[in-house]
């Protein structure tokens, strides 16, 4: 009888974010007939595809327990080589080489923090700065516009769908196959839940630890890439302070913080939700000031209850010494 | 060489795989292996047994990898064997699965078999194979007789599960020896016979099997060779056969208490208990705990690993939960304990981890000792410490329990050696001027000049009027000590005995013999 | 033969002195105060008094935000809603204060009433972070994450509810001196109650009984349960004291302001979290100082000062000072081993 009130305490639980969603969707259906629409669907897809990307590398970063507050620094250092180093070239040129030069941004975070053993918080606090300075000198303090190229191929729609979420899709596919695929990915995940037991194990500890801030280098770059195709032109906050959306999208599809739990799909899921609600807010025509509360609630629910969960489960795996005859 | 080692080991049956030669290996200078022999044949299941601090973990520990011996040798497949860490040592085919399991708990159990070595899809990409993998997870498991999907997660598995994982994760590193230590301290009955049965197969493989446990029954039951280690010495090999229960016990044992213990006259206080605990239950830990302690009596508890000691200890001191039961402290029923208000009521609590509950190891010493007694030296509204007076009680506390430190202010708690850190959170508690000690495993891990010691501090205590709750794993030491003992298995108490009736046969026993099996049913 | 005695014993003496120096509290003042000499010789201006004070007022607000995370960080907790709390104090409080309609406007308390305000802005969200963290066990980070996006927000809307401009202004002048008064001949105001509210906090963490808990949980939140801290609740009063900091650094900003600005603040975040950890405040817990927190605001305005005054482009700005926060917490990361090793 406890056993399945339990169960079914924790199967609620487990899926309360989903159930937020499904509530949300129902209820913008209901306010609004332009909401649940195909269209409006890839609307929400495009517009999230970004944050989507850089979170799909954030949770790289959550899941060995790190963080990289860097992310939005390096979207707009990628964004600004792109308009003003690259601006002749023609987006299939550009885009791979800008994406290796938040490879290297990823690789000196990671570099600081295996070999010089600074924390990752403060190491990609400051990096966030130097980031920023490194694009706003290239940039000249001023907008940078992109090329027509680039403008063009962010506004195309190949088959029927945005190049922003071709990209989104890419990145989604390759991200998934590397952490459920490759022994790799599965090693992340061993790292993240007791990096002892994982240098123990005969893991390589330190090399997973530089791959994932690299991944999440990549990923920051593309997702400025991918942003600043669509908005014509950066201007001098582009990209300031994403890192607190994208890791609020990680976290809300389910990555824990305290690394070991979590992946790619529920981040999309995360990264989503939150364009979802901003999306219905905007079509049932809500005040456009509480929508950062509105998503900042959410947010917070979805915590609570994962908190809430883990709470629960430590309770039931609590060590037992003496076997009680059931 | 003592007379017992003359117990003559008979041939075994199957091929020598390991042997073992005058093993030595000290710590700090103090001598914990002296001359260690003796050698491990295919397919049989060599039981080790030993006191705490006989010598059997370091001894593996050798064996698995994890420590270097400093003299000896050790022959594995006929050659040399010295291992360069754990990892070498699993990668030459020696096991060792650890009380405290190394799986990964957020990874399926296919994924923790193979997670420095996948198969992969084609040779050279890094590809997992995940049919491929599931296949042969399925196969090592099936090899362990756990019929349960290898994509499963480790999460899901029961603690004996866990240990089976392991086992096929030893099968699939081809090993040829595994090393078990302490096995079943977390199992369930019908889980430890399990155990039982997949050992008795890998038996049948032509696997050796190092078997190490405090429950003297079942290494009666599983091993073929038995050997017995006491004080780094090994004081008996013999063949199951030619072995008893009894005559493991006595060769444990089997020395004179020496001049460690103070002596000490025993209390008889008419006064009322200072401690009094009735009926106290929780579910899965203790059952029915009722004792009294006296003002000025040092009250001993024995038991095994996992008998439910420490459990108690902490619900007494208000950090655990207790389903049912009263615990009364000075005349006074404490409903809802916690450490704050069992302190208020005169109580301290000595933890057996000094590190994790302990002390603050990045502090001086002087706040660490000073840390539970804060609220007696403020007053006000803002709760200003006097700090001289402060300063001045730690200081005087700190020469009364003799730490070894040049500044107790600038000191730092992690560069003192175990005995002072003890003695670190011991004066942290006296400062307070306990009523009732619990003290959980006071001499873990210290040198013999620090025990006596600290067994001065003890005596000196309970001279004073102080009642003493002490749990040690150290039968001597209970018995050097103690008024009473008590001796608790399975979360029940299921001896008294009186000083003067103690015996260190009858405490084991107690504690062993009518054993963890027979109270689970 | 003597000669190269003398060396290497002057060498091994030069070295235990750079070691000592690698390892001493006052690092971080010490390298502040020499690149002040070096910025001296190329920027002339930056020792004038007008310069001088300039870093102070400029300091005082942040220090006092800066101040509150420390007790956060002691116990190994992080407050990411510092800005979102002065946002949020800041139109709150001008509200009350306001001579447009303001609530409590001329009853003659509007002052007291209006810092009344702020300060329970402050206490309330310190309140809910420290609930959240302490009783539903959830991360601090995420919890003040999600508390800094709630009151952002809410603090615009809170505008818009009140104003058609973007701010809410026409304070009263007796709160305005507040932030921009001036005392014994050109000190400002706001050193004063950086004063009262730095000894207060260096009072509480040095000579208390709560103070000594700060260390004892952040250093081993087990040990210090087992030892009677109640653990809980002194975390949970540490996020409200870092609240409360951040609502009177939001009256300092906003007095000298003089309008209450739902965007206040918002870029001080990181500035504020640098600072301490420069100063030698660990992010792990534990370890902490009032003055240590003070060398590190210093640092970090003395540098954007530096750099402000030789004229350098943001763009500089950004890289220059992300380079020193790095090259503080890679000296620490060294600092840290040389400890470990003895």
């Amino acid at each position: 009888m406890n056993g399945f009130r339990n169960r079914f305490a924790m199967l609620a639980l487990q899926n309360a974010t989903l159930l937020l969603f499904a509530v949300l969707i129902i209820v913008f259906g209901l306010m609004s007939d332009r909401f649940l629409t195909p269209v409006n669907f890839v609307n929400i897809i495009n517009q999230s595809s970004h944050i989507t990307i850089i979170a799909i590398g954030m949770t790289f970063v959550l899941l060995i327990a790190g963080i990289d507050l860097s992310v939005g620094a390096n979207m707009y250092l990628s964004a600004a080589i792109l308009g003003v180093f690259f601006a002749g070239m023609p987006p299939i040129a550009a885009f791979p080489l800008v994406a290796v030069l938040g490879l290297a941004f990823g690789a000196f975070n990671g570099f600081m923090i295996t070999q010089l053993r600074v924390a990752a918080f403060i190491t990609t606090l400051s990096t966030l700065f130097v980031g920023r300075g490194i694009a706003l000198y290239f940039s000249g303090n001023k907008m940078v516009p992109f090329s027509k190229s680039v403008l063009t191929f962010g506004r195309t729609a190949y088959l029927g769908i945005p190049s922003a979420i071709w990209i989104f899709a890419l990145v989604l596919i390759i991200a998934l196959i590397v952490l459920k695929l490759t022994t790799f990915g599965r090693q992340v995940y061993a790292v993240g839940a007791d990096p002892d037991a994982a240098a123990k194990a005969g893991i390589n500890v330190k090399r997973v630890t530089f791959a994932v801030y690299c991944i999440c280098g990549v990923c920051a770059a593309v997702g400025g890439l991918v942003s600043g195709s669509q908005v014509a032109v950066a201007s001098s906050t582009f990209g300031f302070q994403k890192e607190f959306p994208v890791i609020a999208a990680a976290v809300l599809g389910g990555t824990s913080l305290f690394g070991g739990r979590g992946g790619v799909l529920g981040t999309v899921f995360g990264a989503v939700l939150i364009q979802t609600v901003e999306n219905g807010l905007v079509m049932t025509n809500a005040n456009p000031y509480i929508y950062p509360l509105v998503i900042s609630v959410i947010i917070f629910i979805a915590v609570f209850t994962d908190s809430s969960r883990t709470t629960v489960l430590e309770r039931l795996e609590r060590r037992k010494i003496r076997v009680e005859p059931d | 060489m003592s007379a017992a080692a003359s117990v003559a080991a008979s041939p075994a049956t199957g091929a020598e795989l390991l042997e073992i030669e005058e093993l030595c290996k000290s710590f700090f200078g103090v001598e914990v292996l002296h001359k260690v022999g003796f050698s491990l044949h295919a397919g049989r299941v060599l039981g080790l047994v030993g006191e705490n601090g006989s010598g059997k973990s370091t001894t593996m520990n050798i064996i698995g990898g994890v420590h270097q011996m400093d003299a000896g040798r050790i022959t594995f497949n006929g050659a040399d064997y010295r291992p360069k860490g754990p990892r070498d040592a699993s990668k030459q085919g020696i096991a060792f699965i650890h009380q405290e399991l190394n799986l990964f708990r957020n990874l399926s159990i296919a994924e923790n078999l193979f997670i420095t070595e996948f198969p992969k899809l084609v040779p050279g990409l890094p590809f997992i194979d995940r049919g491929a993998a599931r296949k042969r997870a399925a196969e090592l498991l099936a090899a362990v007789d756990l019929d349960i999907p290898p994509t499963t997660l480790v999460n899901r598995l029961s603690q004996g599960e866990r240990q089976l994982v392991e086992i096929a994760k030893a099968l699939g590193a081809k090993a040829k020896i595994i090393i078990f230590d302490e096995p079943t301290t977390s199992l369930t009955t019908r889980e430890t016979d399990r155990l039982f049965d997949i050992i008795n197969k890998l038996r049948q493989q032509g696997i050796a099997i190092i078997y190490i446990s405090h429950i003297l029954d079942d290494i009666m039951k599983l091993c073929d060779d038995i050997v017995v280690l006491r004080d780094g010495d090994v004081v008996g090999k013999a063949l199951k056969t030619e072995m008893t229960i009894e005559r493991m016990i006595s060769l444990m044992v089997g020395r004179n208490i020496d001049q460690l213990f103070p002596l000490r006259e025993a209390v008889i206080s008419a006064g009322p208990p200072a401690l009094e605990v009735k009926n106290v239950t929780q579910r899965g830990t203790v059952k029915n705990i009722s004792f009294s302690l006296r003002a000025g009596e040092v009250l001993g508890v024995s038991g095994l690993m996992g008998a439910g000691r420490s459990e108690l200890a902490r619900i007494l001191f208000g950090i655990d939960d207790f389903a049912s039961g009263e615990i009364i402290v000075d005349g006074e029923t404490l409903t809802k304990p916690t450490p704050m208000i069992c302190m208020d009521h005169g109580m301290a609590f000595l933890t057996e981890d000094r590190r994790a509950e302990g002390l603050m190891m990045e502090a001086p010493i002087d706040q660490n000792i000073a840390l539970s007694s804060l609220q007696a030296y403020a007053g006000g509204f803002s709760h200003k410490i006097d700090s001289s007076r402060l300063k001045a009680d730690v200081s005087k506390m700190s020469n009364s329990v003799q730490i070894g430190a040049r500044d107790i202010t600038k000191t730092l708690v992690k560069n003192l050696s175990g005995g002072n850190q003890q003695k670190v959170v011991i004066g942290k508690w006296l400062l307070r001027g306990p009523k009732v000690f619990i003290l959980d495993e006071p001499t873990r891990g210290i040198d013999v000049g620090a025990k006596n010691e600290v067994y001065k501090i003890i005596n000196r205590l309970a001279a004073g009027g102080a009642g003493i709750l002490m749990i040690s794993s150290e039968i001597e030491e209970l018995i050097g000590m103690s008024d009473r003992i008590m001796v608790m298995a399975h979360g029940e108490i299921r001896a008294t005995f009186e000083r003067g009736a103690f015996d260190r046969e009858e405490l084991l026993r107690a504690a062993m013999w009518d054993g963890i099996r027979s109270g689970a049913k | 033969m003597t000669t190269v005695d003398v060396r290497a014993v002057s060498k091994s003496r030069a070295q235990a002195g750079w070691k000592r120096l690698l390892l001493s509290e006052y690092l971080v003042l010490v390298l502040t105060v020499f690149y002040f000499a070096v910025m001296w010789t190329i920027v002339p201006e930056i020792a004038s008094s007008e310069t001088l004070l300039d870093v102070l007022r400029a300091m005082m607000p942040l220090l006092v935000v800066a101040i509150g995370q420390t007790f956060v960080l002691i116990v190994a907790g992080i407050d990411l809603s510092a800005p979102s709390i002065i946002a949020m104090a800041s139109v709150v409080g001008a509200s009350v204060l306001t001579g447009d309609g303001g609530y409590a406007n001329g009853t003659g308390f509007e002052i007291i009433a209006g810092v009344f305000a702020f300060v329970a802005v402050g206490a309330v969200i310190g309140t809910f972070n420290g609930l959240c963290t302490t009783r539903f066990n959830m991360p601090a980070f995420i919890v003040t994450l999600t508390t800094m996006m709630f009151f952002s927000g809410a603090a615009i809307w809170y505008t818009t509810v009140h104003t058609d401009a973007s701010s809410i202004g026409n304070l009263p002048r007796g709160f305005i001196a507040i932030g921009q008064g001036t005392f014994f001949g050109g000190l400002p105001f706001s050193l004063f109650v950086v004063l009262v509210v730095g000894g207060a906090a260096h009072f509480i963490l040095s000579r208390t009984v709560y103070g000594r808990w700060l260390y004892a949980v952040g250093l081993n939140p087990r040990a210090a349960a087992v030892s009677g801290v109640p653990v809980r609740r002194v975390i949970f009063w540490a996020f409200i004291i870092s609240g409360v900091c951040a609502a009177i650094a939001s009256i300092l900003y906003t007095g000298r302001l003089e309008t209450g600005t739902p965007v206040l603040g918002q870029r001080i975040l990181l500035d504020v979290i640098g600072a301490a950890v420069i100063g030698g405040v660990s992010l792990f817990g534990g370890k902490g100082k009032i003055f240590w927190t003070i060398f590190g605001v210093l640092f970090l305005t003395v540098i954007d000062k530096s750099l402000q005054l030789m004229g350098l482009p943001i763009a500089s700005v950004f890289a220059i000072k992300g380079s020193i926060i790095l090259a503080a917490a890679v000296i620490d990361a060294v600092r840290h081993r040389v400890l470990v090793r003895g």
